[in-house]
């Protein structure tokens, strides 16, 4: 979707989206040209529609600035008490699609409590690899 | 005054832009992958799942690296089948690691992540309005699923396709014309309509069908040291594609796929007829030309 200035005949830029209220999301679009600004205000289906595809509106993938999806995403609470992850395993872990995300944190935190660990480094999950013949 | 395709990029929301990064992804991912090759159907029922667990196993039997891909979400089942029930995906340097069972094919299913008891789900603001944004967010799940593995070098990666002649369509679309297709039915009018609407959806894209296969023809007991009648013989519908093998179903195939082992090696019917399917897949992937357009 693009949004066209027609008095200016120019295409407006995103310049403000905010975070997601009810499942509506507030995107603020202006012409570079005159200045008109206009917002979009969706509805949590056409939010939820454009979050499916799994893009981010208003970011480049890397910045959290725009991003009014972001707020949406599974909660990353961790399922097994008193296990902590370093940030290099953290790191690691996004690697894990964000969907199943949760589900495999749990996985591994369930290894690592199993194995008497209470943290979660690189050389637990290389370990838990080699335990599950990967 | 311009239109949608005068106007380059996308104001600033990168939409574009993600896209293409999550196809990159993907290409990147599967570069190593010589074949991929989808098993569908439209009918559900017809053991798509399980032949692709025996045709992955009798294609490793063969000297073939492979993996399987169950892009059946809501009904996963490969991870049962193969014995990987609780294993969870772990971070590997390349991405997440390929997860293996015993005869060293790789198997990626939400049945590892998902509790049977649960149904998948996603999150959504759009609570009770499923039918409005699921299907997509399926497609991006499984889209994220193939960017993600460390799939690595592979001769086969089959995907497990789920039920329905329309997903079978979408998924050609969604997979790329380099992906082709093997249909699954069982030897009945009803089934082999249904899978019939799915050949007819298939002839409008690129894709290789290589044939199709015929699923419990018969099956074999025990008792009569015989393959048995299972369905009515009967071939009226004609599915226009050749036929790559027939395997009968088997009771103790049944208890061991329930058991996550399954038993190779044996002289059983359908063992054999599925070490013949492999051969024969081997052969005319390699070999013949699109047989849908022929």
């Amino acid at each position: 979707m693009k949004f066209l200035c027609v008095p200016c005949d120019k295409p407006m830029q995103l310049l403000e989206a905010t975070p997601p209220d009810r499942g509506s999301v507030s995107l603020v679009y202006s012409c570079d040209a005159c200045g008109y600004e206009f917002a979009m205000l969706t509805n949590p289906q056409e939010t939820q529609v454009v979050s499916s595809l799994g893009i981010k509106i208003g970011t480049d993938g890397e910045s959290e600035s725009k991003c009014p999806f972001t707020g949406m995403l599974t909660d990353m609470e961790t399922a097994e008490a008193g296990i902590r992850w370093t940030s290099e395993a953290e790191e690691r872990l996004s690697s894990v699609p964000e969907f199943v995300r949760p589900m495999a944190k749990t996985g591994i935190e369930k290894y690592a409590k199993d194995q008497g660990y209470v943290e979660v480094d690189a050389k637990v999950l290389d370990e838990a690899r080699s335990h599950f013949g990967m | 005054m311009k239109n949608y395709y005068d106007i380059t990029g996308d104001g600033g929301s990168n939409i574009l832009e993600q896209v293409g990064a999550m196809q990159a992804a993907i290409g990147e991912k599967l570069a190593g992958v010589k074949h991929r090759l989808a098993i569908g159907s439209g009918k559900g029922g017809v053991g798509k799942s399980t032949l692709t667990r025996q045709l992955a196993t009798a294609l490793r039997g063969r000297g073939n690296t492979c993996a399987i891909l169950d892009a059946d979400l809501n009904g996963p089942s490969q991870a049962r089948m193969s014995g990987l029930r609780d294993v969870p995906l772990l971070p590997g340097a390349e991405g997440v690691a390929l997860p293996k069972d015993a005869h060293g094919v790789g198997v990626v299913s939400l049945g590892s992540l998902v509790p049977e008891s649960e149904a998948v789900t996603f999150d959504t603001v759009a609570q009770g309005d499923s039918y409005t944004w699921r299907a997509t967010r399926e497609f991006t799940a499984v889209a994220e699923l193939l960017a993600s593995i460390d799939w690595g070098h592979l001769d086969y990666l089959l995907i497990d396709l789920p039920p329905g002649a329309e997903r079978t369509l979408q998924f050609a679309e969604f997979l790329g014309s380099q992906t082709a297709f093997i249909l699954v039915t069982v030897p009945s009018d009803l089934a082999r309509g249904v899978v019939a609407r799915s050949v007819a959806a298939l002839r409008g894209t690129p894709n290789r069908v290589l044939g199709y296969v015929e699923n419990m023809r018969g099956y074999w007991c025990d008792v009569c040291n015989d393959v048995r009648p299972l369905f009515p013989e009967s071939e009226h519908v004609d599915l226009g594609l050749p036929r790559l093998g027939s395997v009968p179903f088997d009771p103790e195939l049944a208890a061991a796929c329930d058991r996550g082992e399954l038993a190779v090696g044996n002289d059983r019917p359908w063992w054999v007829a599925v070490q013949k399917l492999a051969e024969t897949v081997e052969e005319t992937i390699e070999t013949k030309p699109n047989a849908s357009a022929e």
